[in-house]
Formats: structure tokens, sequence, C-alpha cells
């Protein structure tokens, strides 16, 4: 398949459709899920997506290292080009690597100033992201102003930005009370439900729409990527 | 014969800098191997003694790695002194191989650097219990709790601290043995006296608590010892015990804490050795069995069974060539007949030794589990031999291919006449260097695993062998491979008087992309081409893919496919279709979209964060894809994948940017197309030389 069907048919655009046209630039969304669940998975499926569509990922992380983060994509990759037999695909994984940074912060190196001198380096290095994805973050304890300052991060970078947080499994289907203080900032939440084939996507909040509409998206844990369903 | 359950092989590995010589130097001396401490870089002029070449007493690196033995608490300790460089990771790998155990050296200071990942991951490989011995805890600076969530967090190993400090940096006194919960010092002038003492009172609570923590870990190996912790009846016994099987299953990393350098904590060190690491019986090894279609074969470290043993270093030696040997099974003495599995040649045991660094001691018999050194039998690195009964050869090792080669022309007569004798020797004692005549412009050239891994054979020519060569300029060994499936239809005709020549081939070539060099595949049916013929078109392929059409380098990674064809009874032959297979692949070859490939290196940066940017832009200006970046208290990695043809002179230039604050590794990690720019760049220069040449 060629990469511009591969993109037509990515089951991302489904989810666009179902959340009004995506998380758009300027915004943060928030992925929720319990432990384990697939919250890397799914957000390396999104980045996958932005760059085969030509766009720079900052993939940033505070509890994972880089090695291991890199190996995700890898993997993910390689079944998104098997699975659809993506043409070229020696030369085009070479490509979209070069548009992707893995960032980690070990212990408490993190900081939202230092993320913004981070992507000050990143853009001088010419790759300014177009989408941030940002791991390990403790909502509990993080400051309203840091994640205004994010939302602000978002604004001038132009870009989206997906924050993903472990919840306990039982309270998934709900906004946990870390991120309803804070939800006037937050653009875009999902929740990342298992079932027995698959683990379903659904949204909690979708801009400012009250009537939420279904996703029909999910992600496939044996192949860890995203579906139709 | 030894007591095997007293016997280690152990190897000690490290990053470079880590202090693992200086570590070596002080075993040897405390063992009473040797008397007296000298240091690498030594201002004694001596140099440490594992340490034996001229080149590495000059640059204080350790290159070959020099076997030594030792004895300590009545077991017998046969030491692989391995070198910390990447670019000679085949000496660590060959090392690993025949050990059963191993000492991970880690600075204090830098703590879990790249270069102990590297090893890491080969010790994984081949499956060695490990050691951990935090090092330098005299430095500023230094930290063992972080280096021990470190091997936590990047190596994902337990550690286990058995040991606290007692201060650190230049405070540092001695350790806290939390299995016998005693306060150890080191007195002498080479701290040669372990003295006992109570515990501090101002660490006694710190003790309780760190006992405690390892204790919780350890009994996860042992029901008894859980059971003990519940009665209050914990006995020393039961603890070290149960770390024995915790490391022996690779589940458990004890930590031992010291300075070599100052002395202190390398015998209790010894101790965790004879404790901790496995005995040759403890492991299991695995032969291939020739004679069962190299079925994996159990091998017994038993002396009374057939004689195993594999070569896994060649050395030039004072006394004439000497090959290291692992004894796996069986025993072997002067006189013995042995044969070696590769080339079926037999051969006489002549002397028998045990090397210590570069002097030997003779013995007259040695047996499994035993590290020992021959004397005058010609055989290659990686060889197996066995006594007569059975036919058996250790699997292979893991040897990558060269990717970078360098010609080199002797610039008088004298080093003419002693080149080849010089280079042959290399490539013995080392798989990844490569020696050979380019037909083309009937220049030596030499290949390897790197820049330096180059320089220091030259070098060596010229200190052992008095070989002045002139260098030309690096030269990166590229590939061509295709991009896309192709079909073809071929026919080869010819009918110039005498008998012709008629064969007719088709099929498709696609890239292989599971890996591999070559695949060939053959679909006729209804004997379209007689079966006899087959071969011959594989045979005329495999000609063709020797100097790609490209560059002139070799193709790689290609599925040739035939399903169609047709012979002539008359003028069909070997040699028509093997004309047929080589222009069938030179003619399919440019509707397949080649492409270019070349070496990419895997190259980690550290240095502080304030040089993040400048390293970063060192990497891109090379074309290098950042993999990504590590930051943490005060200091950043980068890693990145950097084209191998970019990274000449990379040390000087990283030095320069960054103040030589920074420091790098770099090994090969694979293959990758070259950007459409370069490729275009590389064939036009190929074009201009090669100009028009055929068949």
């Amino acid at each position: 398949m060629y990469r511009k069907f591969l993109n037509a048919r990515s089951p991302l655009r489904l989810l666009e459709k179902g959340l009004h046209g995506g998380l758009g630039t300027g915004n943060l969304g928030v992925v929720l899920a319990g432990p384990g669940v697939g919250k890397t998975s799914f957000l390396v499926c999104v980045a996958l997506d932005e760059l085969l569509r030509q766009g720079r990922v900052l993939h940033v992380t505070l509890d994972q290292t880089v090695s291991h983060l890199r190996a995700y994509y890898d993997t993910v990759f390689e079944d998104l080009a098997s699975t659809t037999r993506l043409e070229d695909e020696v030369v085009t994984h070479a490509e979209i690597d070069r548009r992707r940074s893995i960032r980690a912060y070990s212990g408490h190196a993190f900081t939202t100033e230092k993320l913004r001198e981070a992507i000050k380096v990143e853009t001088e290095a010419g790759s300014k992201p177009s989408l941030l994805i940002l791991e390990g973050l403790d909502f509990g304890s993080l400051p309203r102003t840091d994640l205004a300052d994010l939302k602000a991060l978002a604004g001038e970078l132009g870009a989206e930005i997906w924050l993903s947080i472990a919840c306990s499994e039982e309270r998934v289907g709900e906004v946990p009370e870390s991120v309803r203080s804070v939800e006037d900032l937050v653009s875009v939440i999902l929740a990342l439900e298992p079932g027995p084939e698959a683990v379903a996507l659904r949204a909690l909040k979708d801009h400012d729409t009250r009537d939420v509409s279904d996703l029909h998206v999910a992600l496939d844990p044996r192949t860890l990527l995203l579906t139709r369903s | 014969m030894t007591d095997l359950s007293k016997t280690r092989n152990i190897g000690i590995s490290a990053h470079i800098d880590s202090g693992k010589t200086t570590l070596t130097e002080r075993i040897l001396f405390y063992t009473q191997r040797i008397h007296r401490i000298h240091e690498v870089k030594g201002k004694d002029e001596v140099g440490a003694t594992m340490d034996f070449m001229e080149l590495e007493r000059e640059r204080g690196i350790t290159i070959a790695s020099a076997a030594t033995y030792c004895t300590w608490n009545g077991h017998h300790i046969n030491i692989i002194d391995t070198p910390g460089h990447v670019d000679f990771t085949i000496e660590v790998e060959r090392s690993l191989r025949v050990l059963d155990g191993a000492i991970l050296v880690l600075c204090g200071v830098a703590g879990v650097q790249s270069q102990s990942m590297t090893v890491d991951r080969q010790m994984r490989r081949y499956k060695v219990p490990r050691l951990c011995f935090i090092n330098k805890l005299d430095r500023s600076g230094a930290n063992p709790q972080r280096v021990v969530e470190q091997l936590g967090e990047k190596l994902k190993l337990n550690p286990v601290l058995m040991q606290i400090p007692i201060g650190l940096e230049q405070d540092f006194r001695g350790v806290i043995d939390l299995v016998a919960m005693r306060a150890l010092y080191f007195d002498g002038e080479n701290g040669e006296r372990v003295r006992q003492e109570e515990i501090p009172g101002e660490l006694r609570h710190e003790a309780e608590a760190a006992r405690e923590k390892m204790l919780d870990a350890v009994s996860m190996f042992s029901d008894e010892l859980t059971e003990a912790i519940l009665e209050e009846r914990v006995t020393e016994a039961l603890v070290l015990d149960a770390a024995r099987r915790g490391t022996l299953a690779l589940k458990l990393a004890p930590v031992f804490l010291g300075s070599a350098y100052k002395n202190k904590g390398v015998q209790p060190l010894l101790d965790g050795v004879t404790r901790f690491l496995p005995g040759p019986t403890d492991v299991a090894n695995t032969g291939v069995d020739l004679s069962n279609n190299e079925a994996p074969i159990e091998l017994a470290s038993d002396p009374r069974k057939p004689l195993v043993a594999l070569a896994f270093k060649l050395e030039d030696g004072r006394y004439g060539q000497l090959t290291y040997l692992r004894i796996y099974q069986g025993s072997m003495g002067k006189g013995t007949s042995i044969v070696n599995s590769r080339t079926q040649r037999r051969h006489k045991v002549g002397r028998l030794g045990r090397m210590h660094a570069d002097q030997m001691e003779e013995i007259s018999e040695a047996g499994a589990g035993d590290i020992v050194a021959m004397f005058g039998i010609d055989c290659a690195s990686g060889d197996t031999f066995t006594d007569e009964s059975i036919q058996v050869a250790m699997s292979s090792m893991h040897v990558p291919n060269p990717v970078i080669s360098l010609s080199v022309k002797p610039v008088d007569k004298k080093s003419e006449d002693n080149m080849g004798k010089a280079l042959g020797r290399f490539v013995r004692e080392d798989p990844t260097f490569h020696a050979r005549v380019d037909p083309e412009s009937s220049q030596t050239v030499i290949a390897g695993m790197g820049e330096l891994h180059l320089d220091v054979y030259v070098e060596r020519m010229k200190r052992e062998y008095g070989v002045v060569v002139q260098t030309g300029a690096p030269q990166v060994a590229y590939r061509e491979t295709i991009s896309q499936r192709a079909e073809f239809n071929l026919v080869h005709k010819k009918q110039t008087g005498g008998s012709g020549q008629y064969a007719r081939v088709a099929g498709y070539v696609e890239p292989l992309i599971e890996g591999g060099d070559f695949e060939f595949v053959s679909e006729v049916r209804g004997g379209a081409i007689p079966t006899e013929f087959i071969p011959s078109i594989e045979k005329g392929v495999r000609s063709a893919l020797v100097k790609g059409r490209l560059i002139g380098f070799p193709t790689t990674r290609v599925r040739f496919v035939v399903n169609d064809g047709q012979a002539h009874s008359v003028d069909s032959s070997d040699m028509a279709f093997q004309i047929a297979g080589r222009k069938a692949f030179r003619e399919v070859y440019n509707r397949a979209r080649p492409i270019v490939l070349e070496p990419v290196m895997k190259l980690e940066v550290e240095g502080p964060n304030d040089f993040q940017g400048v390293i970063l832009k060192t990497v891109m200006q090379r074309r290098g894809n950042i993999i990504g970046t590590t930051e943490e208290a005060g200091f950043c990695r980068v890693e990145a994948e950097v084209p191998l043809a970019q990274m000449f002179g990379y040390a000087t230039d990283l030095r320069s940017v960054t103040q030589g604050k920074a420091e790098f590794t770099m090994e090969f990690a694979r293959y990758l197309p070259v950007p459409a720019e370069v490729q275009r760049q590389l064939v036009e220069e190929y074009g201009g030389k090669a100009g028009g040449e055929e068949e």
C-alpha cells in the first residue's frame, strides 16, 4: 500500500471524525488508562500517524528509557508496515525516524521550564515539533500553573500536546479528581477500556461538545495497532 | 586434578577508565601472584602487570585480554582482563564466551555509562552471572546509592548491596559487611591487612536498615532463609547460599564497594567471587554434535569424559605461537593427541602452560573447567579441539562483519617483507580484523570495526614487526540492495560456430526484508529447466552479487526467484545457464530500484547539560539521527545513529566544542539506505572511475 492510502485509511481519521476534527493545534489532550492497558501504544500510534504525514514529534517520558521507547516505535511501525504492506518500508522507516525525537528525564529532573529549553534546542536543530507527547507526569502533584504553561506552549508552537495519565483500574469510566480541577485547560479526554477482544477508546470530553459521540476505534492488544471497531 | 567446585573462571568488564586494570593488579597483589603494585600509566615506568603490550602501556588502555590466574581461600581463580573500548568488543565477547562469571566494574562517580550497557548486553547474551563492584568511592562526587539505582533502571539488574561504605569521597575509610555485620578496614602500606571491627555507632542504624533490605531481596531465592528470618535465626551460611542461588539464576547481582586505587574493598570482593560466582560444574555448556547434524549436545565438566576444548585466543609471544584454550570436558596433558574439529587435523600437545600476563608457568596436565595456554599448534581463534572419540564443536561465536577499511602501503623493503607476517598473525588472532589484496589496485587493504581498531593494528605493525606503512583514506564498507520487486525473462543465445549456447530464465527478484544476504528460490515446474541447471543459475547470480552495479560494492538482501525457463537439448549447458543467471540479474537490477546502504553506528555521547546544544549539533552536522536525549542530575546523554562515513575525526571535534568534558562510545548498529543525494554522488564518483566496464 502506498503511504497516501495508508494515511487516508488510518483509524486515526475515524478518531478525528469522532472528535469533531481531532485534538487541534494549541490544545491539550489526555489519555487515561489503567497500568499496562496501552497508553504508550496508543500514543505511539498517534505519533506514527503524525510522522507519516510529515509532522515532527517530540516524545517526552519521565518513567521510561530512550531505548525502551524507541523499541516501542520500531515494533509498532514494523507491525503497521507489514499489516498494511507498506511500500518502501525501509526507506520510510529511516525517514520518519529522523523527524522523531525522544527525551527521557530520569529522577525528578523534569520541569516545564526544562521542557521549554529542550524545545528550544530541538527548534534550533531544525526539528520544531508539531506533536508533543508527555508521559509519566504525576497529575496529582502538578500545579495548575504548570498545566497552563503547557497549554500556552501548545499555542506558541502551534502543536498538539497529548498527556498520558495512569489511573486505577476500576475508575476508568470517569474523569479522576486530579484532572477534574483542571478540566477547563484540557480539550479532549480519552479513556482506554480493556475488553475481551480489544481495548476500546471512549471520549470522556470532546472540546465543548455536550454530546460525546462514539469513536469506533479500538486498540488491538496483540499488534498494538489501532483498528476500526 | 583440581577440585572443580573450587575453580572460578571470571572476567572483569567495564567502561574504559573505570579502573578494572587497577583492580586486577590489586587482586594479583593480594593473592600474592605479584609482589609489587604497578600503576596503569605508572610513574614507575613498568605499567600494570596485565597491560603487557607496549602500546597499551603507552595509551593507558587494555587491548588484548591477558589471562592470568591466582588462588584465594583455596579457590583457583582464572582471570581474563577484558578491554573496555568498544572497538575491541570482539575481545570482550570472546572472553565472555569462556567465562563462568564476571565482575562488572562501575565508576562510583560516573555510574552506569554507555559501555557498561554494551558489556552488560553481551553478558546477558552469554548468560554470565555477575557481581558488581562500585569503584572509585574515594573520588569526589562518588555516590554508590545512585549507581545502584542505575543498575536497576538502566541495566535491569536486581542489584543488592552486600556492603555499605564507611565514609565517602576523601573520608572513604572502609566498608560494612552486611552479612557478617562487621566493619572492615584495610591497613598496611597497600591495604593488605584486613582489620575487622565493630560497626561504628553512628552507622549502626543505617547498617541494620541496609541488611534488612538485603535479606528481603536475597530471601526470594531460599524458602529456608525466609523461614529463618521469620524465626529470627538467620545464619551467615543461609544468606550466602540464597544470594549464590539468585546470582547463578541471573536474578540477582550482589554489589560490592571500594576503591581499588586506594586499596580498599578488594579482598571482600574476592570472597564474593568464591562465594557467589559459579564454578565450571554450576554452568551448563552446550556444543554442537558434528556427527549428528549439529544437534546441540550438553557437555559435562568431567575430566574423565572425552575432551572438548575451545581455542578462544591466539597470541604470538616470546614463546612462539600461543593458543589459549578453555577445556569444557575431559582433560589433556603433555603428549596428548588432539583433533581440530574444523580442519580434522591431528596435533600432538607439546608444552602446556598457565599464563600470568606474559610470563608462563609450565604444567603437565589440565582438566575440564581450566583455562590453559598451548604452544606451537596452528589453528584459528574459535576452533574446537577434541580427542578422536567424539565429533563436537562449540557453537560459533557471534562475529560481526567489518565496516571500515584502509589501504596500507609499506614504505620500504623491510616493511614489505614483514607486513604479510604481521597481518597473518593479526587475522588469526582477531576474527573482526581482515586483510586482503585488492585485485584492481593490487594494494593491501585492512578492514575492521572502527577507526581506532585499525589504528591500533597499524601501530602494532610498527612496534612489533618494524613495519612502517602509509595509510590511505578510510573507506566505508557500503552495500547495495534492491528496493522493489521486478520481473525478468531473459534469453541467452550464442551461435558463433562450434557448440552454441542457449538458456532462458524467467522469474522475479525482490528485497529480502527478513534480512540475510541472498536467497535463491526455484519454483520451476514441469521440468522447464532441467534440474541439473538450477544450481548453475544460482552460481551465475551469486557471481553478479559480488560487485554491485551502482558503486561496485557487494549486493545484499536479495531474493532471486526463478519460476520458468527453457533449455535446448544440444546447446544448453552449465555455462549457458550461469551466464543467463548473471545476465538476468544484471538486467533486472535497475528495474528493481537499487539503493546504496551504508553502515550506521550507534553513538552515545555523555556530557554536562550545558553542552547539550553543541553535542546535538555535532551529531546533526554528521547526518546523524538523534534517537533520544536523557537528562539527569546535570548530565545529559545523547543517543544517535550516525553514518560511519561521517564519523572520521569526531573525537577531536567533540573535544574542542565541549572543552574535553564530553565522551562518546560508538559501535556498529546496522546498514541503512543513504539519502538520495548521497547516492547520486557515490554513483557519479564510481561511474567516473569504472567508466563503461562491461561483462
